[in-house]
C-alpha cells in the first residue's frame, strides 16, 4: 500500500514540474540570472566588447562616492519620490472617497483611469506640448488670469515639479481604482453603526475608513516608491534631464553610463545595485511603518 | 435630512463632473491638434475646434516620406510585441499557477516566495546584464528580443493573480473529469481555462498594455529604425521635428493611443478588475 501511493506523490510532483517548466525556465533565464550576473557585473571592469573581464573588486562602487553627477541624479529622484507620493497618495484617495458616494462612479472612475492607459512617452509628448512657454494653452490661460507665463520645463526650480504634476495626471486613475476597490472591500455596517453613535464623517473617516485602507495604502506607497525611483521616461521625452542637470535621475545615468558613453557595464551595474539597496531599505521600511501601528 | 444630501450628492456629482472634463482636456488638446493645419497650430489665443480640419498629418506619419521611423511600421510592431507578450504570459503564468495551486510537490513554498518577491524587483536592476544575455543570443533588434524579457517581467504578477483565482474555484468539475479517466493537462485545458477566461481576459489585457507602453527596454534592445516599437519612434520622431511643427508628433500621440483606448473601451471592466485584484497583493 506505501509504494503506490509513494509513486502516486512522484507522479504528481513531476506533473507539478511539466507545468512549471515553461514559466521557470523563462523566469529564470531572464529575471534570476539577470540579478545575479548584474551583481558579479559590477565587480569588474566590463563593457561592451570587452573580451576578458576583469575582477576590480569595489572599485566600480567607490568611484560612485566621488561621481557627483550620480550624487545629483540621487537627491533629484530622491526629491521626485518624496514629493510625488504625497500627491500620489491624497489626490486620488480624495477622489476614491468621493466617487464612492456619488453617481455615475464607472463613467468617471473610466475618465480618471484613461490616461493610465497612455504610455509614458504619449503622456510625456501631451505635456511637453501644453506646457511650450509660447503657444502652450496652459501659459496662455495662466496669462489670462494674471499669472505671467513662463518656461516650467525650461526653469531649474520648475522643471521637476512639471515632471512631478504630469507623473500625477498619468497615474492617479490606476491608483484610484485601487483605492475605491479597498473601500468596496469595508463593511457598510460598520459606518451604521458608527452614524446611529452619532460620530460625525471626518470621525467615521479616522476611526473607520483610514485603519481598514491602510493595506491598500501600504500598497500604493510601496508601489509608487518603487517605481519612482525608476523615473526615466517622463524625464527622457520632458527634459532630457535638464535644465543643466536639474532633472536627471538615477535611471537617465545608469542608462548613459551602459549604453551611451563607452557602455560601462560595469559601472552601470553597481549603479543598478545601489538603486536597488535604497529600493529594498525604503520599502523595508514602509513595511515597518504602516504595518507596525495597525491596531484593531 | 434627505433634500439636504441631495443638495450635497448634486454640489459633489457637478464638481467630480467638471474635475473629469479637465482631467480629459489634455487629450482632448493632441487630438484637436493633430486635426489642425499646421499655420492653425501655433495660433495664439488656443482655438479648441479644428477648423478647417485636416489629416495631412496623420498622412504624413503613417504612410508619407517621414523623417524617421514610420510610424505605420512602429504601430504594426506595437501589435506584434504587445500580442506576441500576452500569448507567452498567458500560457507561461497560466500553468505554472495552475501547478501552484492545485498540485503538491517538494519546493512548492520556495518557488511561489521567489515568484511573489520578484514583484519588488525593480526593472532597472536587470537591464545591463538583460542586454548582455539578449545580444549573446543574437537576439537584439528582433521582436523575440522584445517579446521574451517583457514576458518573464509579466510573468511573475500572472502566476500571483491567476493563482488567486484557481485557489477560490470549486474541485468538484476537475475531480470529477479525472473520475472519467483525463489526465492532469487534459483537466486543465479542457475545464480550468475555459472556466479561467475573465480572469485570463484581465491579465492578457494587463499583459498587453505594460508591453504596448514599455520604453526603456525597446530603447536598448532595438537600433534598427524598421524594428522599433511606438513609444520609441514617438520618443525620436519629437527630436526628428522642430517644436514648430507638433502636427505629426499629436497624430503620433492620438495613434497610439487608439487601440488601448477602443480595448478599454470595450473591456472597462476587465481592465478595472484586473488592476483591482493587482492591488490585492498589498
Amino acid at each position: 500500500m506505501r509504494a503506490p501511493a509513494r509513486r502516486r506523490r512522484w507522479r504528481q510532483a513531476w506533473t507539478a514540474y511539466l507545468f512549471l517548466a515553461p514559466g521557470l525556465v523563462l523566469f529564470g533565464l531572464f529575471r534570476v540570472y539577470p540579478l545575479v550576473e548584474g551583481l558579479r557585473l559590477s565587480f569588474t571592469n566590463a563593457r561592451l566588447g570587452r573580451a576578458t573581464l576583469q575582477y576590480i573588486g569595489l572599485a566600480n562602487y567607490t568611484r560612485l562616492l566621488d561621481d557627483t553627477r550620480f550624487h545629483v541624479s540621487l537627491s533629484n529622484t530622491a526629491l521626485y519620490t518624496v514629493a510625488s507620493t504625497v500627491p500620489i497618495l491624497v489626490i486620488p484617495l480624495v477622489l476614491a472617497l468621493a466617487l464612492n458616494r456619488g453617481a455615475l462612479r464607472t463613467v468617471l472612475r473610466g475618465v480618471f483611469f484613461f490616461p493610465f492607459t497612455l504610455s509614458v512617452v504619449t503622456v510625456g509628448l501631451t505635456w511637453l506640448w501644453l506646457l511650450d512657454p509660447v503657444v502652450g494653452p496652459f501659459n496662455y490661460y495662466l496669462r489670462a488670469a494674471g499669472v505671467p507665463a513662463r518656461s516650467w520645463l525650461g526653469d531649474p526650480s520648475t522643471a521637476m515639479w512639471a515632471v512631478i504634476a504630469t507623473t500625477v495626471w498619468w497615474l492617479t486613475g490606476y491608483y484610484l481604482v485601487i483605492y475605491l476597490a479597498g473601500l468596496q472591500d469595508i463593511p457598510r455596517d460598520l459606518y451604521e453603526a458608527a452614524a446611529l453613535d452619532g460620530a460625525s464623517g471626518w470621525r467615521s473617516f479616522r476611526a473607520i475608513t483610514l485603519p481598514l485602507l491602510r493595506p491598500v495604502i501600504l500598497f500604493v506607497v510601496v508601489t509608487h516608491v518603487i517605481g519612482s525611483f525608476q523615473l526615466f521616461g517622463q524625464v527622457f521625452v520632458l527634459t532630457g534631464g535638464g535644465p543643466g542637470d536639474a532633472t536627471r535621475t538615477v535611471v537617465q545615468h545608469l542608462y548613459e553610463a551602459a549604453f551611451q558613453n563607452f557602455f560601462q557595464f560595469g559601472a552601470a551595474s553597481a549603479m543598478a545595485w545601489v538603486l536597488f539597496a535604497i529600493i529594498l531599505v525604503f520599502s523595508v521600511l514602509q513595511f515597518r511603518l504602516l504595518r507596525g501601528h495597525t491596531e484593531y | 435630512m434627505r433634500r439636504r444630501l441631495d443638495v450635497q450628492s448634486v454640489l459633489l456629482t457637478g464638481s467630480l463632473l467638471a474635475l473629469a472634463v479637465l482631467w480629459l482636456l489634455p487629450i482632448v488638446w493632441v487630438v484637436v491638434t493633430s486635426l489642425k493645419m499646421s499655420a492653425d497650430i501655433v495660433r495664439v489665443p488656443p482655438e479648441w475646434i479644428p477648423w478647417p480640419p485636416t489629416g495631412a498629418h496623420y498622412y504624413e506619419v503613417l504612410l508619407g516620406s517621414s523623417r524617421t521611423a514610420r510610424i505605420g511600421r512602429a504601430f504594426a510592431n506595437s501589435i506584434v510585441i504587445s500580442v506576441g507578450t500576452a500569448i507567452i504570459v498567458l500560457i507561461t503564468s497560466s500553468m505554472s499557477a495552475y501547478a501552484l495551486a492545485r498540485m503538491r510537490f517538494p519546493g512548492r513554498n520556495v518557488v511561489f516566495t521567489m515568484l511573489i518577491g520578484s514583484l519588488m524587483l525593480p526593472n532597472a536592476v536587470v537591464l545591463v546584464p538583460q542586454y548582455v544575455l539578449v545580444q549573446r543570443l543574437g537576439w537584439l533588434s528582433t521582436y523575440q528580443g522584445l517579446i521574451v524579457p517583457e514576458a518573464a517581467t509579466t510573468f511573475a504578477f500572472g502566476v500571483f493573480l491567476l493563482r488567486q483565482f484557481f485557489v477560490t474555484m470549486p474541485r468538484e468539475l476537475e475531480e470529477a473529469a479525472r473520475i472519467d479517466g483525463a489526465n492532469a493537462w487534459q483537466v486543465f485545458v479542457r475545464i480550468v481555462v475555459p472556466l479561467s477566461q475573465p480572469v485570463l481576459a484581465a491579465l492578457g489585457i494587463f499583459a498587453f498594455r505594460s508591453a504596448w507602453n514599455d520604453f526603456l527596454w525597446p530603447l536598448i534592445a532595438v537600433n534598427k529604425p524598421e524594428m522599433f516599437p511606438l513609444p520609441v519612434a514617438l520618443a525620436l520622431l519629437r527630436s526628428a521635428y522642430s517644436s514648430e511643427s507638433y502636427g505629426p508628433i499629436m497624430a503620433g500621440a492620438a495613434l497610439s493611443a487608439l487601440p488601448l483606448l477602443i480595448v478599454f473601451l470595450v473591456a472597462n471592466r476587465r481592465i478595472v478588475e484586473g488592476v483591482r485584484l493587482s492591488g490585492l497583493k498589498g
